[in-house]
């Protein structure tokens, strides 16, 4: 059930071209230009700086709200972080170098070790660990960046210069794909996006030996997020950046709005560091509607005095609440789910090794926690933004605090919106939120061979991680 | 290089490059004094802790006009230079409030925050000095280069002098306003009443008619003079009260104690309680409240305390006023209040006592 | 290409579901009938310091007359509503005043009004009207929302 959008003339032409995307990170480019700025120079006062409300307020919401939901991991195809690096790497912006050529220091730099080729990501880090560990992190600082306006410009700042670095000796998008925190859950929770980059028949791509899709040619470059777009079940990976249907050579590769959750249908042969993905927003979720939005004004504080002896303690509890406790909760729902339906089979496909059947069948289970987490990440999205959002209109006329006021809308008063409404806007999506996760359990458990009983504790812990919200929002 | 590269290319340098020397360049220009002359001078208002007023102190030339810009990264200050009659009520986080200021008289004028931004609050002052006009050849006589004014309530040592300039009146009496006093022997039963004291309308010895020579009295000393007056003697006690009371704040405009009121909030009620029962939040833990047990009262002083207030002549209470509490955490006022506000605040805490 | 198979008959998950959507409405809108304790007049004192409100729960029941007291420990600090969408404001010295009829059931969160330092945008509390019915409500709802789910998905 999926249409291929792609296949629509106009459509078709705006996305092989490149002029939208460009034009789309050009402005992203300047709005991260002036957030740096006002971070760096501006008034501390996060109200009325244009860094804090432009990050922490407008992007924020558009990515939990719209972005990730419907349009998957677009964002990535046009932020402004990797930009730079990436026009560096093809020494061209709105045209395709021959043969997709991508030039990296490496291959001048390391010419000897290289060969002529750019620098391989070492092999350990191919996963999303280091996104995992690297969200709990800016997690940790959480209270400071999103109350400094200089903390966030730094913060920036040492994403974009490890973002060029990573550039300048890896090849593609190395940094958006292994190492940006953002990047890590945007990818999961992009799977119940409706719109899915995929090929229209995989016989084709069995028999075409150029994989042009892969390596680059003279339209595009090679996917950036090192894809096989013939091995693309979900949207995890892929930016909607289009550089594969301009390279393919065969019009296999096609964009299609698809059922939402579609690329959660299949929870066989998942992967554990996703899983944990899952897990840790969900717990950092909880974190955050704890600390910043319940009434505990030491506990703020804590989180926000870093490198006092009290917030090194408070960094161990959420640590150990986020990567150990939450986890463990979990696996030990799906150990229990095994006692009450039987153990599951292992993925086919997969050499049953030791532990490896468990493994699977947790990161299976933890494909509940994408809708699950989304939705409670778009609750508390929701607990603030509305609130908010009016000091964007002072922001953009007063983007410093120096007494500036060059759209009329610098003496905006504060105006929270719709207050009265935000409970029920949360509801509707933890409702449905719950709702897919629980039968994803069950298919899950079905998937894997157990018996339907076997999805139980895992649901329960679903209905659990629903009613602790609502507790903690409106109880 | 293409030219749909080379277009792309120089948008992003503009953005790179154009648009924050745009920016910052627009700021730069609009710090520069404006075409009719107008000096731009930034004040940063920060809480005590962080600094308070940066600069705190300025150098202004009497004629010039100056164009304050006052700031703040932190909370909800309050900017106030009295002797220049600039009354800022709010300068809200993370905006700039701009005031005009055309100093005529060289002097030095102190201002202050009006709004509660921490304990140290009524630390966050400054000055403004304001030099005179064009230097006049030295063989010419009379007022010279940079004529200078003692500080208005500069502190101990100098010549204080009240905002208006005069000595104040505890001085001239010799009034020792640290001394220990003793508490009014007698105190109302009930509340007295200037309504009631209007109404009886008895005669008041020169000594309680005349304002100048009342606040060198004492209420409970001019309570002791009426019961004596054998005029008052078919009077009860209360209704002898009510005749003090009456001769305290009969000669007090209407708008002095609103005027009154008014400051008490902003600036007293902190400490002191919007009830002046001396148990405000910012009167908890204060400096020095340790060195004064058992001497003084612990904690700011309680207005509605009969035995200490009728006690105190209105001499006394503006000498407090003005001097402040020398380490006790009672801050002086008398670089900001004008004579006029002094005795309206005064009248004012009388009113704690002295019903309608 | 993952085809969505079918567990149950089509008909058992499409009744299991529209029960469930049919419970899950009643269960968020059904009136219920007010089981509120009598209305009574509530005077609250609210303390705002940076960056907190003393108490951060407020609980009354719906139907009361609450006067809140906002007083303010170090700085100028406001106090909105949610929900009631009513505001005033308090320094040390002045304190302000609101007072309202809780007609409203459910909890609403209450924020700081005033700029009042870094974590300004977090300094929130919660008055909760109960019976919180809106919570209730929704606690079943997810029960029920998740019992469906089960049964329109289980594998007989």
């Amino acid at each position: 059930m999926r249409w291929a959008i792609s296949d629509t003339p106009w459509v078709n032409r705006l996305l092989r071209g490149r002029w939208l995307q460009w034009g789309i990170t050009v402005l992203t480019l300047a709005v991260f230009v002036v957030v740096i700025l006002t971070g760096l120079l501006g008034t501390p006062a996060g109200n009325h700086n244009f860094g804090i409300i432009y990050v922490w307020l407008v992007w924020w919401a558009l990515l939990k709200l719209v972005l990730v939901p419907l349009l998957g991991r677009f964002w990535c195809s046009v932020c402004p972080i990797p930009a730079p690096g990436d026009w560096l790497q093809r020494r061209s912006i709105l045209i395709a170098r021959p043969g997709g050529k991508l030039y990296t220091c490496a291959t001048r730099l390391f010419r000897k070790a290289a060969r002529g080729r750019p620098r391989p990501w070492p092999r350990f880090l191919r996963n999303i660990w280091a996104q995992n560990f690297g969200f709990l992190a800016v997690a940790l600082f959480s209270a400071l960046i999103l109350t400094s306006p200089l903390v966030t410009a730094l913060t920036l700042i040492l994403f974009i210069v490890v973002s060029l670095a990573v550039s300048l000796l890896f090849e593609r998008k190395s940094f958006c794909r292994y190492l940006c925190p953002i990047g890590g859950f945007v990818g999961v929770y992009g799977q119940v996006a409706p719109l899915a980059v995929r090929v229209k028949d995989p016989a084709v791509c069995a028999t075409h030996t150029q994989k042009s899709c892969y390596v680059g040619s003279d339209a595009g470059y090679g996917c950036p997020y090192f894809n096989l777009p013939a091995r693309l079940e979900t949207n995890t990976l892929c930016s909607m950046c289009g550089e594969c249907l301009r390279t393919c050579n065969r019009d296999n590769v096609a964009f299609y709005i698809q059922m939402p959750g579609t690329d959660l249908l299949n929870t066989r042969g998942r992967r554990l560091d996703e899983a944990f993905n899952g897990l840790m927003m969900l717990a950092a979720a909880f974190v955050y509607s704890v600390v910043l939005i319940g009434p505990d004004g030491w506990l703020k504080a804590t989180a926000r005095a870093v490198g006092a002896p009290s917030w090194f303690a408070y960094a161990a509890v959420l640590l150990l609440f986020s990567a150990v406790l939450t986890p463990g909760l979990f696996w030990l729902c799906v150990r229990f789910g095994q006692l009450l339906g039987g153990d599951g089979e292992p993925a086919p496909g997969k050499t049953a090794g030791r532990g490896s059947k468990h493994a699977t069948l947790f990161a299976g289970y933890a494909i509940a926690l994408v809708p699950l987490g989304l939705a409670i990440w778009i609750a508390f999205t929701l607990s603030f933004t509305l609130t908010n959002v009016s000091y964007a209109w002072p922001a953009l006329s007063d983007p410093f605090g120096w007494g500036w006021d060059l759209f009329g809308t610098a003496n905006m008063a504060w105006t929270p919106y719709l207050t009265g409404m935000i409970s029920y806007l949360q509801i509707p999506v933890l409702l449905v939120g719950l709702a897919t996760a629980v039968a994803l359990t069950l298919r899950t458990a079905r998937q894997h061979g157990q018996r339907p009983a076997a999805a139980l504790p895992v649901s329960a812990f679903c209905t659990l991680a629903v009613v602790a919200l609502l507790t903690l929002y409106m109880a | 290089m293409q030219r749909r590269d080379r277009f792309a290319l120089l948008v992003i340098l503009a953005i790179l490059l154009v648009l924050p020397s745009f920016l910052l360049g627009y700021q730069v220009w609009r710090q520069q004094p404006t075409a009719a002359g107008i000096r731009i001078v930034n004040i940063a208002a920060r809480v005590p802790e962080q600094g308070g007023f940066s600069p705190d102190r300025l150098t202004l030339r009497a004629g010039e006009t100056v164009r304050l810009r006052i700031s703040s990264p932190d909370v909800v200050h309050g900017l106030t230079i009295p002797g220049l009659g600039v009354n800022v009520d709010e300068i809200y986080p993370g905006t700039v409030v701009e005031v005009d200021v055309t100093p005529d008289k060289p002097g030095r004028y102190a201002f202050a925050c009006t709004r509660w931004c921490g304990v140290d609050h009524w630390r966050m002052r400054g000055v403004i000095e304001v030099t005179g006009l064009t230097p006049r050849p030295p063989s010419l006589p009379g007022k010279g280069v940079g004529e200078r004014s003692p500080l208005a309530g500069e502190g101990a040592g100098g010549m204080l002098t009240s905002a208006g300039g005069d000595v104040p009146l505890y001085q001239q009496l010799g009034i020792d306003i640290d001394a220990m006093r003793h508490a009014a022997q007698v105190t109302p039963a009930t509340r007295p009443s200037i309504g009631v004291g209007a109404e009886l309308n008895a005669a008041l010895p020169p000594e309680l008619a005349d304002p100048a020579r009342r606040r060198t009295r004492t209420p409970a000393g001019a309570f002791q003079t009426l019961r004596a007056d054998l005029a008052n003697a078919a009077l009860s006690d209360d209704d002898v009260w009510s005749l003090v009371a009456w001769a305290w704040l009969k000669d007090v405009k209407p708008a002095a104690l609103a005027r009154g009121q008014t400051l008490y909030a902003r600036d007293c009620a902190a400490c002191h309680g919007p009830d002046g029962k001396g148990k405000g939040p910012a009167g908890v833990n204060l400096p020095g409240m340790a060195k004064m047990e058992p001497v003084m009262p612990k904690g700011p002083s309680d207005f509605t305390d009969a035995g200490a207030m009728l006690a105190a002549s209105d001499a006394l209470l503006q000498g407090k006023l003005l001097r402040g509490g020398m380490g006790t955490g009672m801050p002086e006022f008398g670089a900001l209040y004008s004579d006029e506000e002094q005795w309206a605040m005064i009248a004012y805490l009388r009113t704690f006592l002295f019903g309608k | 290409m993952t085809r969505i198979t079918q567990y149950a008959s089509r008909t058992t998950q499409w009744l299991a579901g529209g029960v469930t959507l049919a419970l899950v409405f009643v269960a968020l809108l059904a009136p219920l009938p007010a089981l509120n304790a009598a209305p009574q007049e509530r005077q609250l004192t609210i303390n705002a310091s940076r960056f907190a409100f003393e108490p951060g729960t407020v609980r009354v029941n719906r139907g009361d007359t609450v006067v809140i007291n906002l007083e303010s420990s170090d700085v100028v600090h406001g106090l909105y509503i949610d929900g009631y969408e009513i505001r005033t404001q308090a320094e040390p010295g002045q304190p302000g005043r609101l007072s309202f009829v809780a007609d409203r059931d459910g909890a609403f969160h209450f924020r700081c009004a005033i700029p009042c330092g870094n974590l300004h945008p977090f300094m929130i509390g919660k008055l909760v009207v109960g019976p919180n019915l809106t919570w209730l409500r929704a606690v079943a709802a997810s029960l029920l929302v998740a019992a469906g789910a089960l049964v329109a998905f289980w594998r007989a």
